[in-house]
């Protein structure tokens, strides 16, 4: 990263990412505008921090890393101005919320947002992004085992909910 | 013999070594439930891959692309104009000279408005926003009131200016975000330094999140760029009713309540 053409190269690269990084955003913000402002979020805050990327990690994990991490600090600073000014606002949810809610029809996209948000994250790394065990266990910051464990039972969830006929949830 | 559930899953996601991957083999060949389970888990990941893929279709946003290659962020619904750099067009003074603690804000945040200094004198009998003597950008008396005086929860609709989140930074001094309404509608951050609110970030306000949002920021939408800067400034948790007012008492000075 000491030069300029260096800085560049990583930033198309970064460029190419983007739909990469939009798909994972959406599994953490349901909302694409929200989404699309974590992922801004996030890119800003790896151009300040490219010193801190080797180039033997992989970019796409390293990305996916401080996008999770700006997401839980959006989900902390988040309930702390619930708490201080929007007190009106303070039972709204973020990202599970959707959990709760009526779903008209059990979509994948419906059973993932049912998964509590840990399952959520290590299939939506796995399974979705295709990130190896050991890279999105570095990226959620768990054990692999964790991972693993997580994974397991985020695919059993999924896939008890994707066999169960439509007209069963209601 | 039996395979557990996750080394099939292992399997199917071709995290296996050599030596498992033989004992699967052989236990497929052998046994249906096995074979099942694993190509359960092969469909589950292409049921994954295929629902989750349209985003990758999409056009990018072009605010995105622009924040990846380090142009000028632009949030959403407004324009923005590097701070850093409009202070210094101001002051007319060459790039390289910035704020010393101030940097990775001015940088992370690299906000602001439409031409910066079109807010400047704008509301001219109690200007909101004014400039200092080496172009810096300073709360002007109508904004340095609300700031002062105004507590976080206590917002009167009859001021433009309402301010929103109290903290201490990192640096020691107190900071406040802030929202101007009317039709300038706009974000901020402005911190109090020898005896002054300087204004850190100013961003134009977002529109409003549309009602599928089960995200959406608080109601004040404060601008990416506004948040962003409250997180890399801010050191510990913001400060509460009580807090503020200890802070207000000691006219918001660095020194006091500490």
């Amino acid at each position: 990263m000491s030069t300029n053409e260096s800085t560049e190269t990583i930033q198309e690269q970064i460029v190419a990412l983007l739909p990469r990084l939009r798909r994972f955003a959406r599994n953490l913000v349901r909302a694409p505008h929200d989404a699309d402002d974590m992922v801004q979020i996030a890119v800003e805050r790896a151009l300040l921090r490219l010193d801190q990327w080797h180039s033997d990690a992989r970019l796409d994990s390293w990305l996916f890393k401080i996008l999770r991490n700006a997401w839980i600090d959006e989900v902390r600073s988040r309930a702390r101005r619930a708490k201080l000014f929007m007190p009106e606002e303070a039972g709204e949810h973020v990202g599970e919320a959707s959990m709760e809610r009526e779903i008209d029809r059990l979509s994948v996209e419906a059973a993932m947002a049912r998964l509590p948000q840990d399952q959520r994250l290590a299939v939506s790394l796995v399974l979705v992004e295709g990130l190896a065990y050991k890279d999105a266990a570095d990226v959620l910051d768990v054990p692999i085992g964790t991972l693993t464990s997580r994974l397991a039972r985020g695919r059993e969830a999924l896939a008890a909910m994707l066999r169960l006929p439509e007209g069963d949830f209601s | 013999m039996s395979v557990s559930d996750e080394t099939l899953m292992a399997y199917a996601d071709g995290e296996v070594d050599e030596a498992t991957r033989a004992i699967i083999e052989a236990a497929m060949r052998e046994n249906p439930e096995v074979r099942r389970r694993i190509a359960e888990h092969r469909a589950l990941r292409e049921a994954m891959q295929g629902a989750f893929s349209a985003v990758l279709d999409e056009p990018v946003p072009q605010r995105l692309i622009h924040a990846a290659r380090g142009q000028t962020a632009a949030p959403a619904g407004g324009h923005v104009v590097d701070l850093a750099g409009a202070r210094r067009a101001a002051a007319g003074q060459l790039p390289g000279r910035r704020l010393r603690s101030w940097q990775p804000v001015a940088m992370a945040a690299s906000v602001l408005m439409g031409v910066a200094l079109g807010y400047v004198g704008w509301h001219s009998a109690k200007p909101l926003v004014t400039t200092g003597s080496s172009g810096e950008l300073l709360a002007g008396a109508g904004l340095a009131e609300a700031l002062s005086n105004q507590l976080s929860e206590e917002r009167s609709p009859g001021l433009a200016a309402i301010t929103g989140l109290s903290f201490r930074a990192k640096t020691g001094d107190y900071c406040r975000t802030f929202s101007l309404t009317g039709s300038h509608a706009s974000s901020g951050l402005a911190c109090h330094e020898g005896g002054g609110w300087t204004i850190k970030v100013l961003a134009q306000s977002l529109p409003a999140a549309s009602n599928s949002s089960n995200f959406r920021p608080a109601a004040s939408a404060d601008p990416p760029a506004v948040r962003a800067a409250v997180e890399e400034s801010i050191d510990g948790e913001p400060l509460d009713r009580a807090g503020e007012i200890a802070a207000r008492q000691g006219n918001w000075s660095a020194s006091s309540g500490r």
